[in-house]
């Protein structure tokens, strides 16, 4: 089936299986390899996208339901070697360790801010609860989210993470 | 990854009531499709068609109304109803359901009919729609439509009433229960995404007390033989007499049945 989709700012026009998913769509006939396949079934949040401005699982959307669909992916986020707003705070709080959650944790932490600019610490802890992180312990990642809204350097009050 | 099945498209309700008719044996309805896409997935279900529900106009429409109540579309996804403002000013206890519902990006795409319509024991929007006694709009093609009360929608595990060809149409939560009180408690191993061990809600209006519970039983279970002049264990032992937990990988029965007691004395506490 013939879909038609934008992809951070440029359109694609593509042929497509009608039952390939979203992410390999993204990853094997865009080339966009940046979006990670972690389980495969909605749990661990690693193919995060933002669809039509809302934050969804990847691998649970099918590509020709994307026709017509505005997605936005972490190739989006650096420009040249100038690193987005959020990806430069995840890397001055060293909220990344191996890397394979950071993709899908930038697009859901983009979601957030855009809708909420001052998240306090439970709204940002809900808005990356389908994104599994084993390396970090979230702390970390949390503390770049408050730098971005203008709390770095609290370091405290994450017991309950 | 996913084996090979057909993506049909139709674009109007018409258009769509026939396709599931023709295909009422080897057709699935994807709305959300964050349920059938992992059982797909997961060679749980092998349909032939995958039949999307969420192109016709209107099919994701919240509309509110005070001589029918709100009227939810069966595309209309879980954050819809969060972020709707008529949902959260008139019915609180729906949005509070929602919120517990697994994950943020789940939220994004799955839809209420899609997890009333799956019917797990587990669906966190059953007890909601079960206690503000909303209505199913269920529709087949050539004009035949019936509507039904969610008391009677559930038949057993992942079993509705739902004959082949019917589709689920939409959600009436009445105006009746406009501004009903109450909350949601849902046990879970981690405090993020995850499936419920148990969950009750319990919602109060004009003195009427009503409980809905989830994973305690074949389906999500509607109490309303609980009065409010009933002492604590009066009322665990009441809700306990509704449901019929199991052992399984998640929990034990024994544990499902405290922590409904535990529950219920919070939640009744909280009205006293």
């Amino acid at each position: 089936m013939r879909i038609r989709l934008s992809v951070n700012g440029q359109v694609y026009a593509r042929d497509v299986e009608e039952h390939r998913t979203l992410l390999r769509f993204l990853r094997e006939d865009l080339g966009l390899p940046g979006t990670k396949e972690g389980c495969g079934m909605g749990e661990c949040g690693a193919c995060t996208v933002i669809y039509n401005g809302r934050a969804v699982n990847a691998c649970m959307v099918l590509a020709v339901e994307a026709d017509g669909a505005t997605i936005e992916t972490i190739e989006g986020e650096a420009k040249g070697d100038s690193l987005s707003d959020i990806q430069a705070a995840f890397e001055r709080n060293h909220a990344v360790q191996c890397g394979f959650c950071t993709p899908g944790m930038v697009m859901s932490v983009k979601e957030l801010l855009r809708e909420n600019p001052k998240p306090d610490d439970d709204e940002i802890k809900e808005a990356i609860e389908g994104n599994f992180c084993r390396c970090t312990g979230y702390t970390q990642i949390i503390e770049a989210v408050r730098d971005l809204t203008g709390r770095s350097g609290e370091k405290g009050g994450l017991e309950h993470v | 990854m996913l084996y090979e099945f057909r993506y049909l498209s139709p674009r109007t309700l018409p258009d769509l009531l026939a396709t599931l008719a023709e295909h009422a044996a080897d057709g699935q309805v994807l709305a959300g499709g964050t349920d059938l896409l992992p059982n797909i997935r997961n060679g749980i279900r092998k349909p032939a068609f995958v039949i999307d529900s969420k192109l016709y106009p209107g099919a994701a429409d919240l509309r509110w109304s005070e001589s029918e109540g709100l009227h939810i579309g069966p595309a209309a996804t879980i954050s819809d109803v969060m972020r709707n403002k008529t949902a959260r000013e008139l019915f609180p206890t729906l949005c509070a359901c929602a919120h517990e519902l697994a994950s943020h990006q789940v939220r994004n795409r799955a839809t209420v009919a899609g997890n009333v319509v799956n019917a797990s024991p587990c669906s966190d929007m059953a007890p909601a729609l079960l206690c503000l006694g909303a209505r199913a709009i269920v529709e087949r093609a050539g004009g035949d439509r019936r509507e039904l009360a969610f008391a009677g929608f559930f038949a057993g595990v992942k079993k509705t009433v739902l004959r082949p060809g019917e589709y689920l149409s939409g959600i009436v939560v009445p105006a009746s229960a406009a501004k009903a009180k109450g909350r949601y408690l849902k046990l879970k191993r981690i405090a993020g995404h995850d499936l419920g061990i148990v969950g009750v809600l319990m919602t109060e209006k004009d003195g009427v007390l009503r409980f809905g519970v989830s994973s305690a039983a074949p389906t999500p279970v509607l109490v309303e033989t609980v009065a409010r002049k009933d002492g604590p264990e009066e009322a665990v032992r009441k809700v306990l007499a509704s449901v019929s937990p199991i052992d399984d990988v998640r929990s034990t029965k024994a544990y499902r049945e405290h922590m409904i007691g535990v529950y219920v004395r919070r939640l009744l506490e909280e009205v006293r």
